[in-house]
């Protein structure tokens, strides 16, 4: 008999796992916070035209994944961009990576304190969120990739109980008018950004690139992940439109969750509360995925990568990461810098989403040029 | 180093020369060792030593002295038609013969050693398994005796390629462990890990599988199991078709499957035996009761400590009605009757079973009643208690309904810092747990993650046998399909 390899079957993940990280890194914080940008009826067509843009750059970021320099891992950048550039870019990346985690997590603690648990103390839940999280991310980051199937089945459901709002006497068309905007200047580009931003995240594949298998079918998940994506937006922001109207859309800090509130069953007369600690799968993937590619970032930083990761690094960043967001929840997550912190996330996820596979593109056709 | 040199003494003696002299200094002060002379008349004198309690004393006059003594052949070897006899030349496979019971046989004219093995198989007939009962299908299940237990299988799987292979653990135990598997159909890189966990065992003592099992699983700290743990022989025969491996252990009736998966846990051999939507729908019962046990008092602590306004108002008078005389809190409620129920659990599976009965009774109405009306306990939580207490038994493997007792705890605890959040937390680091493990270096968590989408159809239902075509895929077997491809 001859003997196959049992480790390249688990160690290398086939495209679907391309489609549940993507996927899930598209339904962070913002699902709950994009109605209230939204708010006319006509940025549906918003969501399904930023959805096709994300798409195009979907597909540059696929035939990345498929090239050579992918599969390399570091010295594949290394070939591309050089040792020194690398280092430019993991400090931009520990920039953007912050901003991003601690958007994501005081997001979903403000939530789960205004919601769940409007007396405890918010440290409290920083404390919780982040210890599971290091948990999940000091099981390395193959494990980290295959809680993205478990993340996935434990949230993905939930869109489905939104289908009360789309029935009368809740749902009335008109609500959903004007689909054709009557004055182009009000088109909210803002709103787009958000939108755009909201659809970033499978960017942070190409940190993981060189443990996909090369042979996956990248594009064809990609376009199923953010299919799903454009397609959960939208059955979320109809709803709300539903539910609120474009005028009163607006008032309401948490749409979604506001929504949820009002979804009942025999047994539970509040399915919100379950629903919020549900969604808190998605945000310990992310997070977990996320502080991975930190830890990664520092090592290059650092010129580590030689050494063996350590569990006591990650442990390091998890506890750093901790301090930094209890003191970030009692000094910037305040209403007049929240904007500011809001604003940057928004804008450095739209950065990295555009830049990431077109710079990964550029620099690939260059190379082969030389 | 003091422990070098007696190593060195004991190689010594297993290298050294046989002599009656040697053979006697290693024996004294055992009661039950004997050493019996007999002259034949034309003079040779033949020497027998065996340890009386080791060995088959019935059969040693008519298989052995008989045919020795009134032997004409040049060799004992021709002598000795039941039984084989093997030419010994150290004291150390004396010693190690007489310890597996043989007889030792020195022919004091040709100065030649024998060695002729005439066991004592003593143990218990096959009976029908207490761990795993069924309904219907096979009611044999194992015994201590390894050589049964093989048969048992074999029976089951009489083809060539079934292989097994012997194996010793245990430096005083010298306890034989066999390796089974399909050759041709099991991945053979799972038997070589086997292999090389088994080899690289160093302990004196092995008297159970799960100690085997201790010693080769891939997280020793981990709550869950990592091999099944069987006395069905038609459990490892099927096992054993799909592509896994088992483990066999001397004076053991349990034996070890491997790779498992959390999901073989939850499979029972009456799976394959009921109709596929019967089968399908007991086996979602199952994960349901799972789950169930593991949340349903954490969730009643959950509910009455932070989110009463998750219930329906009439919901919430019975349980204000229900706990309106009570002292404690919810949490120390919840744990109270717990501890009290995994302390009733326990007595009961020590007790002799027409006792265990009584406890049952006295458990269920004197201690749940009692409680009530004493005001230590709700009406409400009595009943959810009794509730996971059974869901919990729907569980086939007992090793699993162990671990559900302590996730329990833990969610408790969890749910009375943290309420329903604190569930979920604790989900998650369960989840990522057991995403993490794995079971002979495969994962643990197959075919979930990793996500193998054919396998789904014998997960958490049971699909029509005629549907299920191949192999499950997370195991790799070498054989994909399970018909005969001409058809």
């Amino acid at each position: 008999m001859t003997s196959i390899s049992i480790e390249n079957n688990t160690s290398s993940f086939n495209g679907i796992y391309v489609f549940f990280i993507a996927n899930r890194l598209q339904l962070l914080y913002f699902l709950y916070v994009m109605p209230t940008v939204l708010t006319h009826p006509y940025m549906i067509w918003g969501i399904i035209l930023v959805g096709i843009f994300s798409q195009l750059n979907l597909i540059l970021l696929s035939k990345w994944l498929s090239s050579e320099h992918a599969s390399k891992g570091y010295p594949g950048f290394v070939h591309l961009f050089g040792q020194w550039m690398m280092r430019v870019f993991a400090a931009v990346g520990i920039v953007v990576i912050g901003i991003k985690v601690t958007v994501v997590t005081l997001g979903y603690v403000e939530i789960i304190h205004q919601f769940v648990f409007p007396s405890m103390n918010p440290n409290w839940l920083i404390v919780f969120i982040m210890a599971v999280c290091c948990y999940t991310a000091s099981l390395g980051m193959g494990n980290a990739i295959r809680f993205s199937v478990i993340a996935f089945l434990c949230s993905i459901w939930m869109i489905l109980l939104f289908y009360t709002f789309f029935m009368p006497p809740i749902a009335s068309l008109p609500d959903l008018y004007p689909l054709i905007p009557e004055d182009w200047s009000n088109i909210s580009w803002k709103g787009l950004l958000l939108i755009w931003s909201s659809l970033s995240g499978p960017e942070y594949i190409v940190c993981i690139a060189h443990l996909l298998n090369p042979r996956g079918s990248f594009l064809k998940y990609f376009t199923f992940a953010n299919t799903l994506s454009v397609l959960e937006y939208l059955v979320l922001f109809i709803a709300s439109l539903f539910f609120f109207g474009s005028k009163f859309l607006s008032l309401s800090k948490f749409p979604i969750v506001t929504m949820a509130r009002y979804l009942q069953s025999p047994i539970f007369e509040r399915v919100d509360i379950i629903l919020i600690c549900l969604n808190i799968f998605n945000l310990v993937f992310g997070v977990s995925i996320f502080l991975l590619c930190f830890y990664g970032a520092l090592r290059i930083l650092g010129k580590k990568l030689q050494t063996n990761h350590s569990k006591w690094g990650i442990q390091i960043i998890c506890i750093i990461a901790s301090v930094w967001l209890i003191a970030a929840n009692k000094w910037i997550w305040r209403e007049e810098h929240q904007s500011l912190l809001l604003n940057l996330e928004i804008w450095g996820s739209s950065l990295t989403y555009l830049l990431v596979p077109l710079f990964l593109l550029i620099f690939s056709r260059k190379k082969r040029g030389l | 180093m003091f422990w070098k040199k007696e190593k060195k003494q004991t190689l010594q003696k297993g290298q050294q020369n046989l002599s009656l002299g040697l053979l006697k200094e290693i024996l004294a002060n055992l009661e039950d060792a004997e050493i019996v002379e007999r002259q034949k008349p034309e003079g040779q004198c033949f020497t027998f030593i065996y340890i009386r309690t080791l060995i088959d004393q019935e059969r040693m006059n008519e298989a052995l002295f008989e045919p020795v003594l009134h032997c004409t052949n040049e060799s004992i070897q021709d002598c000795i038609s039941t039984s084989k006899a093997e030419e010994i030349f150290t004291l150390g496979e004396a010693e190690k013969q007489l310890l597996a019971g043989s007889v030792i046989i020195f022919d004091s004219l040709k100065k030649q050693w024998w060695s002729v093995l005439l066991t004592n198989n003593l143990g218990r007939s096959i009976e029908t398994s207490d761990t795993e009962t069924i309904l219907y299908g096979a009611k044999d299940s194992f015994s201590e005796q390894l050589d049964t237990n093989i048969t048992l299988i074999r029976r089951r799987l009489p083809v060539t390629e079934l292989k097994s292979e012997k194996l010793k653990v245990g430096s005083l135990s010298e306890t034989t462990v066999v390796l089974m598997y399909m050759e041709g159909v099991t991945n053979p890189e799972f038997v070589s890990i086997a292999k090389e966990k088994i080899n690289k065992i160093d302990f004196d003592l092995f008297f159970d599988s799960s100690q085997i099992a201790a010693f080769m699983e891939d997280h020793q700290n981990s709550i869950f199991p990592q091999f099944q743990q069987t006395d069905r022989p038609d459990v490892c025969a099927y096992s054993l078709g799909i592509g896994k491996l088992i483990i066999l252990v001397d004076n053991t009736p349990f034996v070890l499957i491997g790779p498992v998966t959390f999901f073989h846990l939850f499979q029972s051999p009456e799976d394959y035996i009921n109709r596929w939507p019967v089968a399908s729908f007991l086996r979602l019962i199952r994960y349901i009761s799972f789950i169930l046990s593991i949340t349903l008092i954490p969730l009643y602590v959950a509910l009455t400590t932070h989110h009463y306004q998750m219930l329906p108002l009439q919901i919430l008078f019975v349980l204000v009605e229900s706990r309106s005389k009570l002292p404690f809190t919810p949490f120390w409620e919840a744990l109270l009757m717990l501890i009290i129920l995994e302390i009733i659990k326990e007595a009961s599976l020590r007790m002799p079973t027409k006792s265990s009965q009584t406890l049952g009774v006295i458990g269920g109405i004197v201690i749940g009643q009692a409680a009530v009306e004493a005001g230590f306990a709700s009406k409400v939580l009595i009943v959810l208690v009794g509730v996971s207490a059974i869901a919990s038994f729907l569980v086939p493997n007992y090793l699993v309904t162990k671990a559900n007792t302590m996730i329990q705890f833990v969610f408790l605890l969890l749910s009375s810092f943290l309420g329903v959040f604190g569930i979920v937390l604790g989900m998650i680091i369960i989840l990522a747990h057991l995403n993490s493990l794995t079971s002979l270096r495969q994962p643990y968590f197959a075919p979930v993650a990793p996500l193998y989408w054919k396998d789904w159809i014998d997960l958490f239902i049971r699909g029509p046998l005629t549907k299920m075509k191949t192999r499950p895929d997370h195991l790799h077997p070498f054989q994909k399909w399970r018909y005969s491809k001409r058809r």
